[in-house]
């Protein structure tokens, strides 16, 4: 498995269990709980941990790998994948639109955003994955 | 309907030369070798540069390597 498709596996991976757990605390808190700065930036430090530990075992398996530049078939895949992903970010920045105008809580409105980029960057490594996996 | 497809004689240069790896290939012309796989099995299409640098590794022009043709 090249280095990064495993890359792209960590990013997968990580930011599916531990924002996760971030977004199952504030659905279980209910909608009138307040906004937990703490347990947000607990979750940021732990997954910018996490990835970086993983990052330096799978470089550290394959040096030659983790520093060689990416080919153009690799720049192809990311920009298609970036290319997905937007598609995704402008549909649900229409619909914040939509709902924003209902004049929602602010912490509803913070959590929604924080909601769009964790799932458009999970939309981004899924398609990278995907093409990797196609070998296309 | 009708679709085209680039054949490439990658596999069969390689065995000419010496059975060179994909790895040795993918060093030669700076992709990697999982990159020189897909082209290889007709996954992807090479730039145009990197046509001419595999066409370069094999000493070969560019169509003794790729092939286009219509289905």
């Amino acid at each position: 498995m090249p280095f990064r498709e495993k890359s792209a596996w960590i990013s997968l991976l990580s930011i599916s269990l531990i924002y996760g757990v971030y977004f199952w605390s504030v659905v279980h808190a209910g909608p009138h709980a307040g906004f937990h700065f703490g347990s947000l930036l607990a979750t940021v430090i732990a997954l910018i941990v996490v990835q970086i530990v993983l990052h330096i075992v799978i470089a550290i398996a394959a040096p030659k790998d983790a520093k060689a530049p990416r080919d153009e078939r690799e720049k192809l895949i990311e920009l298609k994948a970036s290319r997905f992903a937007y598609s995704g970010l402008a549909t649900a920045i229409a619909l914040a639109c939509f709902f924003g105008a209902l004049d929602p809580p602010i912490v509803f409105n913070t959590n929604a955003l924080l909601f769009v980029l964790v799932t458009v960057e999970l939309m981004r490594t899924s398609c990278q994955i995907i093409q990797y996996r196609r070998g296309a | 309907m009708t679709g085209v497809a680039i054949r490439n004689e990658i596999r069969r240069l390689r065995f000419e030369h010496g059975e060179m790896t994909q790895q040795d290939l993918a060093d030669k012309i700076g992709v990697t070798r999982q990159t020189v796989n897909a082209i290889e099995q007709g996954k992807y299409s090479p730039s145009l540069e990197a046509a001419f640098r595999i066409a370069a590794v094999f000493d070969t022009p560019l169509e003794g390597v790729f092939h286009y043709s219509k289905d």
